[in-house]
């Protein structure tokens, strides 16, 4: 009982890391310029079928998660910069022209890379023993990644002159800008950090699956249910405590049932969650 | 300001309205003819596209009239599907199809009714809205799926043509698609005018206040929460009763019918037929869906890819689909970039 315990501990764990690792760049462009990327799932899509080409050519795995990462980041200035920068006062067109990117995006990927399912090798294989159970190498890698970004993000967000910049432009964007902040360029740099983010986890998950064109898809509703769970603008802690709530409670419900039903069951918890705590757990609500 | 600027909507969409009926009995006419000149696969296909062009509608009620988007129309309108497909399989007395009719309507109804309660009554943001309803549309997916002692599975569910029963014990087969090619035109038109009423009522006026000015309406004594729920419950049930006819109709519900990507499309398709115009959703349905099938043979791989470019030129460019931009150019007087939202 108590091994089991441990292990569902253990694999909650590993999954609340994969889930914050996916949801960190939606939560970053969704929490900080308000733009609800609906092609946060189309980037971890890019982000892993680049890195899969980019192993074909005879890059390590390593090499190719960063320059997987940093082609995303590219396209998400050029989407940025030529069409969702004339829409950040209207959140929701930004909503359904990210949605479009996430519709194009698919299909060239379709016509690009087929629709045939690729694996790339495990990077990492073999396994930790942490006594009760054997924890895949990997993952545990993963979850180690992860935690490294959050604390990268939260040392960039709180300790430079960046990260006081955004703060900045979050909590008051009219007197940022009256102080001289360049709020064009700011947004720029966080929606094209976002897409970094969504590309390096695209990147870094993909060895756990395998990739076709959707693989995004049931990352995106998840990492929203996570974003919104944990508090909008609640980057590190929100997002963690979402994806615990998330990962967790899926873990949870997978030991009864099935995978698909313990999917289904915490979708509607995120869902009631929403009605008591409509801006997130870690937000008391305060709206009229 | 903003009262004038709603009354002047009233009034461009009441002008709109007036040609719009003239154009919707052309359309009518049109449709009841067409049998006479053409047959074979058309007569066939064609329902089909007039039920997703109803499902489009319901959409257009919701986003148009609303404000309010969902993308999980197509989970509703799967649900449709599987409850006919049910019905046949395990109601032995009466007329199973019958009795789809009156239970998808309230399963769409109760299921919009509950997703409805707990989002608008927290007041959450209209993009949490799209969120859950896109969650929606992948949960009926991927339970069709799992499901597959009552489902089928990935091998889909096959569901017989209904007839129709009348009380004396007659009964009309509609085996032969051109009678149910005329079943199906009656329904279409009957939820059209149905639709119509509605905007027009107290109950449609309310939802396009709100639509133009949510804490106006509110100020005035309104309870904008249920106003929103109930035009999400009328919008899944018309959308579920579609799927359960279309069910029959194609004989045939799998659980992509469910799944996110036809979700999708029909948001492009209300999206370019025009939001705010019934009429607009419902013809841009016929004509893109058509087009879909035809080109996605001759083209298959770029089809899907023009569909989102355009999806994408329409939201930047043309808030009102086809139907705001003939509304724009005069012909139906001026109509105000903006308003639209």
């Amino acid at each position: 009982m108590l091994s089991t315990t441990i292990s569902v501990l253990i694999d909650a764990t590993l999954l609340t890391f994969t889930l914050a690792l996916a949801s960190l760049g939606l939560a970053i462009i969704f929490g900080l310029i308000g733009v609800i990327n609906m092609g946060h799932g189309a980037m971890l899509t890019l982000g892993a079928y680049f890195t899969w080409w980019t192993m074909e050519a005879g890059f390590p795995f390593a090499a190719a998660a960063i320059i997987a990462a940093t082609c995303v980041a590219i396209i998400g200035l050029a989407l940025e910069h030529f069409i969702i920068r004339h829409f950040y006062d209207k959140p929701f067109e930004t909503l359904l022209i990210t949605w479009g990117f996430f519709l194009v995006t698919t299909e060239v990927i379709k016509i690009a890379f087929g629709t045939d399912i690729h694996n790339i090798p495990n990077p990492l294989p073999g396994s930790f023993d942490l006594g009760v159970q054997q924890v895949p190498a990997y993952r545990m890698l993963l979850a180690i990644i992860t935690l490294g970004l959050f604390l990268a993000i939260g040392f960039v967000f709180y300790r430079t002159t960046i990260g006081i910049k955004v703060r900045a432009l979050t909590q008051n964007r009219e007197m940022a800008s009256l102080l001289g902040l360049d709020i064009g360029r700011t947004y720029k740099l966080v929606f094209v950090t976002g897409s970094f983010l969504a590309g390096l986890a695209g990147a870094l998950i993909c060895p756990m699956l395998s990739i076709d064109p959707y693989i995004g898809m049931v990352f995106l509703v998840r990492a929203f249910f996570v974003v919104i769970v944990g508090g909008i603008g609640q980057i590190l802690g929100g997002t963690l405590i979402g994806s615990f709530l998330i990962g967790g409670s899926e873990t949870l419900f997978a030991l009864f049932s099935t995978q698909t039903f313990a999917q289904t069951v915490v979708f509607a918890l995120a869902i009631i969650v929403l009605r008591f705590r409509p801006l997130g757990v870690l937000t008391s609500a305060t709206r009229t | 300001m903003s009262a004038l600027q709603s009354t002047t909507a009233l009034q461009t969409a009441r002008r709109l309205g007036v040609s719009e009926s003239g154009l919707a009995i052309v359309a009518l006419v049109g449709f009841a003819l067409l049998p006479i000149f053409v047959s074979g696969y058309t007569i066939y296909i064609l329902p089909q596209y007039m039920l997703y062009g109803v499902m489009a509608m319901s959409l257009a009620l919701l986003w148009g009239y609303s404000g309010i988007l969902s993308i999980g129309q197509a989970g509703f309108f799967a649900i449709g599907g599987y409850i006919i497909g049910l019905s046949f399989k395990w109601i032995d007395f009466g007329n199973p199809a019958y009795i789809a009719f009156v239970v998808a309507p309230c399963v769409g109804a109760a299921l919009a009714g509950v997703l409805g309660y707990f989002l608008f009554r927290a007041g959450v943001r209209a993009a949490y809205f799209v969120l859950v309803t896109l969650a929606v549309s992948i949960i009926v997916e991927q339970v069709a799926v799992s499901q597959s002692q009552w489902t089928g599975g990935w091998n889909g569910m096959y569901v017989p043509r209904m007839s129709l029963t009348l009380g004396t014990g007659t009964e009309i087969s509609l085996f032969d698609d051109g009678p149910i090619y005329y079943f199906v035109l009656v329904v279409v038109v009957a939820i059209y005018i149905l639709l119509r009423w509605l905007v027009t009522s107290k109950f449609g006026k309310v939802l396009l206040g709100i639509r133009e000015n949510e804490d106006r309406v509110i100020s005035l004594g309104f309870d904008a929460s249920l106003y929103k729920t109930a035009a999400f419950m009328m919008s899944g049930a018309l959308a579920t009763l579609a799927g359960a006819l279309y069910g029959t109709h194609a004989g045939f519900v799998s659980p992509s019918l469910g799944g996110v990507l036809f979700s999708t499309e029909v948001v492009v398709w209300v999206a370019i037929g025009g939001r705010n115009s019934f009429l607009g959703a419902l013809l841009a349905t016929i004509v893109v869906a058509s087009l879909s099938n035809y080109l996605s043979a001759i083209a298959p791989k770029y089809w899907q890819l023009v569909i989102g470019v355009v999806f994408i030129v329409v939201i930047i460019h043309f808030r009102g689909g086809i139907a705001g931009a003939l509304g724009r150019s005069g012909a139906f007087g001026k109509h105000k970039r903006g308003q639209d939202g």
